[in-house]
């Protein structure tokens, strides 16, 4: 608990829900090595949690999650890959958390983000939120998140999403099938407060199976393609047109 | 029969929108076995990167996007369904691999073999009262050709659906079930959107799209040949039979 690394993702718990906060909200929970690292390390904290059943995932301060920190990644060899296998083992072991997950989406739910957004199995955001995956118009490819929105929203409209890139509003969104329910932006907290804590009444051992059982499948259990993604990612990542696309984006 | 016409993207001539335009307009764009052969050469064409194609729209000529096989062709002759069979196959599966986007511009009407080819297309833009569907089983025929496509497209429930019932369905129904990606208001709208669709698409860093089209393709098993045999084969089983012979024989008279 001492471990600076782990402020940059808190852990609170009221009754049986428990609460992940992604927590560099001056970098608008931009996802880094450190904090994926601290992510991680409270994934296995709320997996042993006696007592937790549903777990809330949201982001500090003004936005839910601006997407993978690639500008601190870009000029460093081998961190571009440090950083995706790091975003690929966070999303199985999201997933494979027992209990249920609920993201609460204010402001913003971009690449990466979104792709967290997509593993929880709930999602609650408001009409003019920005959620998508525009990781195409800077060159990128999101294969390291694709199975799960595949999962989510099915292979048609998964495609659609991911060629066409940018981002959509909330509205948009729940409409395609990315958020369960959209919330006024003033009542998010209690909106998903309602929804974890009605999840939460359910049968502790009745939920556990039944997660584990969907998640069997629908194939989350099964790290090679996630981990396959993260290695096609990398690539394009790395390619000169993902250098020159990004270094644009970074210099405006 | 197939017009190829390049725009190129934002001036560039390096850099283009492939318009692939069906033309058979005094028969609504039907399908014989030398349009899908056009077809599967103008997809892998742009698979091998020449023409510098940086996204295709798919486009009917005249009034509807396409009325499916040219059944003028089967009457009398029992080898032709399955040869369209197949060749529809080869014709949707080379548009899915081919490595740049594809969006349909489906106004009006996509019948049996012309909706079948949609769900090879990534993009489908059709208008609100366009009729869409596999009427097909009417004919003796078996749809099952568009199963393993279909299902990747629009879900198990939908497939099953669309399948079984000879009915068709509107253009703003087909966005709802997601056969369409997006559905304009007028037949006019359809092409234009397309192209506008697949020019933002053209404009992106092509390497990423690239990557990201195979991973999907990957991924839904849009790349499962096995797959998408045994489903021809399901089709193949019954083509050029009794029951299809006595029903197209009762078109003609």
């Amino acid at each position: 608990m001492n471990n600076p690394t782990n402020n940059l993702c808190l852990l609170d718990r009221t009754d049986a829900v428990a609460t992940l906060t992604l927590n560099r909200p001056d970098a608008r929970n931009a996802l880094s090595i450190d904090l994926l690292d601290a992510l991680s390390n409270r994934l296995d904290e709320v997996a042993q949690a006696d007592n937790v059943n549903a777990v809330i995932l949201a982001g500090a301060g003004r936005a839910f999650c601006a997407g993978m920190d690639l500008k601190a990644v870009l000029d460093e060899p081998g961190a571009p890959a440090q950083l995706l296998t790091r975003i690929a083992n966070v999303t199985l072991k999201l997933r494979a958390l027992p209990m249920p997950t609920i993201a609460r989406v204010n402001r913003a739910a971009i690449g990466g983000g979104c792709g967290l957004m997509c593993v929880c199995d709930f999602a609650v955001t408001h009409d003019d939120a920005k959620i998508g995956y525009p990781e195409v118009d800077l060159g990128v490819c999101p294969a390291v998140v694709a199975p799960w929105l595949v999962r989510k929203v099915g292979a048609g409209v998964a495609r659609r999403v991911l060629l066409a890139g940018g981002t959509m509003s909330g509205t948009r969104a729940h409409e395609l099938g990315l958020v369960t329910s959209l919330a006024p932006s003033d009542s998010l907290d209690e909106e998903v407060r309602n929804l974890a804590e009605r999840i939460a009444s359910g049968g502790p051992c009745a939920l556990r199976a039944t997660k584990e059982w969907l998640n069997e499948l629908d194939g989350s259990t099964l790290a090679e393609q996630v981990n396959r993604g993260a290695l096609i990612s990398t690539e394009v990542v790395t390619s000169d047109e993902a250098r020159a696309s990004l270094s644009k984006a970074f210099s405006r | 029969m197939i017009r190829v016409e390049h725009i190129p993207v934002d001036g560039d001539d390096q850099r283009s929108v492939a318009v692939v335009t069906m033309d058979r307009q005094d028969k609504r764009n039907a399908l014989t076995p030398d349009l899908l052969e056009n077809i599967v050469n103008v997809a892998k064409l742009v698979h091998a990167g020449q023409g510098k194609a940086h996204a295709i729209v798919l486009a009917g000529a005249g009034p509807t996007f396409c009325s499916g096989f040219d059944l003028s062709l089967c009457k009398d002759d029992p080898l032709v369904m399955p040869d369209l069979l197949t060749k529809l196959a080869a014709a949707v599966r080379a548009l899915r691999n081919c490595t740049v986007p594809v969006v349909a511009a489906a106004q009006r009407g996509a019948i049996a073999g012309g909706c079948a080819i949609l769900a090879g297309c990534d993009f489908v833009i059709t208008d609100t009262n366009a009729r869409l569907g596999y009427p097909v089983v009417r004919l003796g025929v078996s749809p099952a050709i568009s199963s393993s496509t279909l299902r990747i497209a629009i879900g198990d429930g939908h497939t099953r659906e669309r399948l079984l019932d000879p009915g068709l369905i509107s253009g703003a129904e087909a966005a709802r079930i997601g056969l369409a990606s997006e559905c304009v208001e007028t037949p006019e709208q359809v092409l234009p959107r397309a192209i506008e669709l697949a020019t933002n698409l053209a404009r992106k860093p092509h390497h990423a799209l690239v990557a990201t089209k195979r991973w999907l393709n990957e991924i839904d098993a849009s790349n499962d040949s096995d797959l998408h045999n045994a489903a021809l084969q399901a089709s193949l089983a019954i083509a050029g039979g009794e029951e299809e012979r006595q029903r197209l024989q009762a078109i003609w008279k």
